[in-house]
């Protein structure tokens, strides 16, 4: 992964880490919220090399440690993304060609969120952090999986062509 | 050859990890690093937010409102009479006219308690990835909103500011996980402790073993050292069942509050409190019910007989 796209990616991912915070957050979704930032970020890593899905959750959990409304230790998400980066990398090359097997591509970055949203909660445990009761952390995590595979077919093409907007002319080769 | 491959390939993992790792060491030690990062994002996000706030508070309670059609059908039905134009208008005046209300209510508590405070709009909502239940409210330092101050809602306490910047503010709503507060019941003047818990459930636990908690009792703010973070005299909410388990020393209770935190559109944040305790001045009164009597008077033309049978005299 070159640095000039580590840039656009961090830019890209910024931009809805904002729409996130200002926008999404404010509509009360049933179950419970959806995180269209983690949708576009593991739909980001799902696409890349293992350096470059690693280097992305690195970016992208940094760029989540800013949520002012975050009381855990920065570099907590950094950590966390990191590691799903890396597992997502490990994982991938068994399930294929994402861009060619959507329906493929839509449950993996579902799951993938619940998987992050259950190691946030699990970390946070480990940390100390008081997260709540059960029965709200279960609706927190399978609401946002629901949500993101019910909205992911319609997210996941636009991430695609965003991705190779950030393909440099010879990586598109 | 192949595990020098490998190794190289997790150099980056390794690195990233470690930085990761010193930025959680440097934050739990104390390091003003996060504290500074998140603040400058809130002061990046805040007139983002309240721009965004206008067109979304409309459209926020989308899904709310399609969840409770049922009892919204027949407001739906008149609306769908008046044309695209005017339904935008009333969209935006009813918006208005909501968060009118809810001003009127909270300033009239503010008023009745003597607090001095100052009026905000809730511009944005915590996200849900990070399982905190804070608020984000338009006021910061420029309008005299400091850090742990106490923030009420039309029925009374519904958070503490937790950060602040010059035009904006995050509020921890009562709901958080790690949201405590001491409260007192207004009818026996118990002490004890609320609890959030993440969702609309509370825990109340009394302090006095000997203390007794019954359904509906309201339960005020105790009050803080130097009025931070609460101020004394706030309702809070009400108990809604008693949890009678003889393994706790003290008694143990549901609660519920009065504030309905899914639609919060305007809140006061109280900046200074009165001299006196309002003590239960500030009890929610409830509602008196009508009563309808019905007056039964005998017809003069009927006649009851001895063996209980009506009969007409004519």
């Amino acid at each position: 992964m070159s640095w000039s796209r580590a840039g656009y990616s961090a830019a890209i991912l910024f931009l809805f880490f904002v729409i996130q915070e200002s926008a999404i957050s404010r509509i009360n979704f049933p179950i419970a919220g959806f995180s269209l930032y983690l949708a576009v970020l593991l739909g980001f890593m799902a696409l890349e090399n293992q350096l470059g899905a690693i280097v992305l959750g690195f970016i992208g959990g940094l760029i989540l440690d800013l949520s002012p409304s975050s009381d855990s230790p920065l570099g907590k998400c950094a950590l966390i993304l990191t590691l799903v980066g890396y597992l997502i990398s490990r994982n991938r090359e068994s399930l294929g060609d994402f861009t060619e097997r959507p329906i493929i591509f839509v449950l993996f970055v579902s799951l993938g969120v619940a998987a992050t949203l259950l190691t946030f909660l699990l970390f946070g445990v480990v940390l100390g952090e008081n997260n709540g009761s059960f029965v709200s952390n279960l609706q927190t995590i399978s609401g946002n999986g629901i949500w993101t595979l019910l909205l992911s077919p319609i997210l996941l093409p636009g991430i695609v062509k965003l991705r190779e907007l950030t393909l440099t002319s010879k990586e598109r080769i | 050859m192949r595990t020098g491959g490998s190794n190289r390939s997790h150099l980056p993992l390794v690195v990233l990890l470690v930085t990761s790792l010193f930025l959680i060491t440097l934050d739990l030690r104390g390091v003003s690093v996060t504290a500074n990062s998140r603040s400058a994002t809130q002061s990046f996000l805040a007139p983002i937010q309240r721009s965004v706030s206008d067109f979304f508070s409309p459209v926020g309670n989308f899904f709310t409102d399609v969840q409770n059609f049922g009892n919204t059908k027949a407001a739906l039905k008149a609306l769908q009479k008046e044309n695209a134009k005017l339904r935008k208008k009333i969209v935006y005046k009813k918006d208005t006219k909501g968060q009118l209300v809810k001003l009127e209510k909270v300033l009239d508590l503010a008023g009745r308690g003597g607090y001095k405070v100052v009026s905000a709009r809730v511009i944005g909502k915590g996200s849900s990835s990070t399982f905190s239940q804070t608020i984000t409210i338009d006021a910061g330092t420029r309008d005299g909103v400091q850090r742990d101050m106490t923030v009420i809602g039309e029925f009374g306490v519904i958070g503490v500011v937790k950060s602040v910047t010059s035009t904006s503010a995050i509020v921890l709503l009562i709901s958080d996980p790690t949201f405590r507060i001491g409260v007192r019941l207004a009818r026996s003047q118990s002490v004890g402790v609320l609890m959030g818990e993440g969702d609309n459930n509370f825990t109340l636990q009394l302090l006095d073993p000997s203390g007794v908690i019954e359904k509906g009792d309201v339960l005020l703010s105790l009050g803080s050292d130097n009025n931070k973070p609460f101020v004394p005299g706030l309702p809070v909410g009400f108990v809604k069942t008693v949890s009678s388990s003889r393994a706790t020393l003290t008694q143990v209770a549901s609660v519920g509050i009065y504030s309905n935190l899914n639609s919060l559109g305007v809140v006061s944040v109280v900046l200074r409190s009165p001299n006196e305790d309002p003590k239960n001045s500030l009890v929610p009164i409830p509602i008196p019910i009508p009563t309808t009597t019905v007056y039964v008077t005998q017809s003069p033309e009927a006649v009851v007989t001895p063996d209980g049978v009506a009969k007409d005299q004519n």
